[in-house]
């Protein structure tokens, strides 16, 4: 069997729903973070996959992809960042203790 | 040659002026050297502009004229301008010389003062105004010059003006002097309607009617009284004296009083052409030189002997205008600034050395101020009219002329006022110098005071000599005294002297007027009263004028304050009324949008959790069901 865009959107999808599930339900920030890299790679074999297939001759979506993941190891870089400036200060990096910016 | 720098004489005091005016007091004191220095520089452009002049100018025909047009009334173009002709170059070296004269005599008599500079600055803009008046062509620039030494006068009158006498003085004379000035304005108003151009030359050849010429001369009369203390408009002169004295000898006996005799003489045709107003002049000459002559015989003050003699002088200057002898005229006025002068600068001295102006107190003066007392002897020759000194030759010229126009009881009335000079120059002289001394410690004046002294008693002593030749010079014939003439005068004026011997000078004790006093107690009393003038003034004047002002301040006080007060009233409650306004409707607007915003806010911010996972599972339903959205839709 070869490997068509159906598998690779559905390979996707999977992982965008893991990704969404890790995010809404994990506490620890640390595993937020790596859900939201799942859903954002989940996004990038998206548009990797649709370039292959739906317009082989143009390298746009490849190029896109590229431009997508320097953009989230920059976004990751900067997030963990903010864990441990937070983990300095609180020792901890549970989502439910941070509750100061409650209007 | 180039006469440009004619403009530089008025120029270089209002300089000087310009200069000290605005400076603090130190500095003026410093910079008092610089008016001096603008004044002597003055006067060594008028000996140039004279000797430019002399020989060989005539008058009417400008050696040098210079002439800016200051403004245009409808099409006619309005200018001030300088002529520098015979006339103004005799004035222009016995102001200068006058001038700087008692500048540098100041120098000795002020140095004391603390405020020597404003002195020096009102001195310098003086001089620069009389200088520009004598220069002028024109009628318009020669009353600016006189209003600006007006000022002047009044400054300097009320120089001490943290005493009550001098600043009463002050006022009395700025308001005196105003009142004649009054008919000098309105004098040019009626030139300037009649002819439409204010300069000597289209004005002096205008074809004046009778009644028109009558009407302009009155008026400008009527300035000159004002300005040369003529009666009745004498008043203010007297009470001048309450100034500085050299500033007296400047302003108040040699040049600003003769203002108004120069005025005369320069508008004499206009006079000529009316007839009445000539001999009006005359007589108004007559009586001033009479009656102010009889009131130089009681005053006790030296300084106001001089001013009543001043007075009377300037009044046989108007009988001399009245007889149509202008050149007559100007000689008298020529001679009288040099030796009136020189008799204050010699007051100056003794007043200085005696610490009184009280001649009840003087005497003996003569052994102790010898070089004051040589130059007042020449002055006060001058002035009772004793050749060769200056006043015999002028007074004699002015008697020729009386004679010449047949006007005899007009000489025999000038004649008993030469009389009396005589006697008052007598009882000054006899009092001061020859009664026995009474005070100790009588000290000479400083050398840059009997220096000035010195020249003025000079020129007092040998100018009289050149009346031909100035008669010559002004274009009238101004012969040597006739002998019979020459022998009345002089005749008068030995008697008045010798009166005044007998009476003052030949007992050893200090005359006790006690015994004429209570001989003659009448006359005595209108005397020392001064006529009743101040008197009839103070009643009828003042007070008219007092009960004017307090009529005024009832009316401002009931009716002027009610309109005004009204007009507040209401619109102090208009202005409660935008009070109101502002309070309910502005600030209601304000406040109001400002709360619907709070209140917008205060539901806004429980949107804003705090909890992350929140805000998480917020954006995961919004994109579900943004993505139910287009599925239902279809993309």
């Amino acid at each position: 069997m070869t490997v068509g865009l159906p598998h690779l959107l559905t390979l996707s999808a999977m992982l965008f729903g893991i990704g969404l599930y890790g995010a809404l339900s994990r506490k620890n920030a640390v595993h937020v973070m790596m859900s939201l890299e799942l859903m954002a790679n989940a996004v990038n074999l998206n548009l990797v996959a649709f370039s292959r297939f739906v317009t082989p001759e143009a390298m746009t979506g490849q190029f896109f992809a590229v431009f997508s993941m320097v953009v989230s190891a920059a976004e990751i870089g900067l997030g963990l960042g903010l864990v441990l400036a937070i983990y300095r200060r609180k020792r901890s990096v549970e989502l439910d203790a941070m509750q100061e910016l409650k209007g | 040659m180039s006469m440009g720098y004619v403009l530089l004489i008025p120029l270089l005091p209002a300089l000087a002026f310009a200069v000290l005016a605005p400076m603090p007091r130190t500095v003026r004191t410093r910079l008092v050297p610089l008016a001096v220095g603008a004044v002597l520089g003055s006067l060594a452009l008028s000996v140039a502009a004279f000797l430019a002049v002399w020989p060989g100018g005539h008058v009417g025909e400008p050696t040098w004229q210079g002439a800016v047009t200051i403004a245009h009334v409808g099409d006619r173009a309005l200018s001030l301008g300088l002529a520098l002709e015979p006339v103004s170059a005799i004035m222009l070296l016995v102001v200068a010389v006058v001038g700087a004269a008692v500048q540098v005599y100041s120098l000795g008599y002020m140095h004391r003062e603390e405020r020597i500079g404003w002195y020096y600055a009102a001195l310098s803009l003086f001089t620069a105004a009389m200088l520009a008046l004598v220069l002028s062509d024109n009628f318009l620039g020669l009353f600016m010059a006189w209003e600006v030494m007006g000022l002047c006068s009044y400054l300097l009158i009320g120089f001490w003006h943290e005493q009550e006498a001098p600043r009463l003085a002050s006022i009395k004379a700025f308001l005196t002097t105003k009142v004649g000035d009054l008919g000098f304005m309105l004098a040019l108003a009626v030139v300037y309607a009649e002819v439409g151009a204010f300069d000597f030359a289209t004005v002096l050849h205008h074809d004046w009617s009778a009644g028109t010429a009558t009407l302009v001369a009155l008026l400008m009369l009527f300035g000159a009284m004002g300005k040369s203390a003529q009666f009745p408009l004498h008043v203010w002169l007297p009470d001048a004296m309450a100034g500085p004295t050299p500033a007296s000898a400047l302003i108040h006996a040699a040049t600003m009083v003769a203002a108004g005799v120069f005025l005369v003489v320069r508008a004499l045709p206009i006079f000529e052409a009316s007839g009445v107003a000539l001999t009006i002049t005359l007589w108004v000459g007559l009586v001033t030189a009479l009656l102010a002559g009889l009131l130089a015989m009681v005053q006790h003050d030296i300084k106001k002997v001089l001013a009543y003699s001043t007075i009377s002088q300037l009044g046989f200057m108007f009988i001399a205008l009245g007889a149509g002898g202008s050149t007559a005229a100007l000689y008298h006025l020529v001679t009288h600034a040099y030796f009136k002068s020189l008799l204050f600068l010699g007051a100056g001295v003794i007043i200085h050395a005696a610490h009184t102006q009280d001649m009840r107190e003087m005497g003996g003066l003569a052994k102790k101020l010898p070089v004051t007392s040589l130059a007042f002897a020449s002055g006060s020759l001058a002035l009772a009219g004793i050749v060769p000194f200056s006043g015999f030759w002028s007074k004699d010229e002015i008697l020729t002329v009386l004679l010449h126009e047949h006007q005899y009881a007009a000489f025999g009335i000038a004649l008993l006022a030469a009389f009396i000079t005589a006697f008052y120059v007598a009882r000054l002289w006899f009092r001061v110098f020859t009664a026995p001394t009474q005070q100790v410690g009588l000290h000479e004046g400083h050398r840059s005071m009997l220096a000035p002294m010195a020249v003025l008693a000079a020129i007092t002593a040998v100018v009289g000599f050149f009346g031909p030749t100035l008669g010559e010079f002004l274009g009238h014939e101004i012969p040597w005294p006739a002998l019979g003439t020459a022998a009345i005068s002089t005749a008068a004026a030995v008697a008045g002297i010798a009166f005044g011997w007998w009476v003052y000078g030949r007992t050893t004790s200090v005359v006790n007027t006690q015994a004429i006093k209570q001989r003659f107690p009448h006359a005595y009393g209108v005397l020392t009263n001064k006529y009743y003038f101040d008197l009839t003034y103070g009643y009828f004047v003042v007070g008219g004028y007092t009960a004017l002002a307090r009529g005024l301040a009832t009316f401002d006080g009931s009716i002027v304050d009610g309109v005004v007060n009204g007009a507040a009233r209401l619109w102090r409650s208009l202005a409660s009324v935008g009070w109101l306004f502002d309070g309910r409707v502005i600030d209601g607007a304000v406040n109001g949008a400002a709360s619907a915003v709070r209140a917008a806010g205060a539901r806004m911010r429980t949107l804003q959790t705090g909890s992350v996972r929140g805000y998480q599972t917020l954006v995961a339903g919004a994109v579900v069901l943004l993505v139910i959205w287009i599925l239902v839709k279809g993309a």
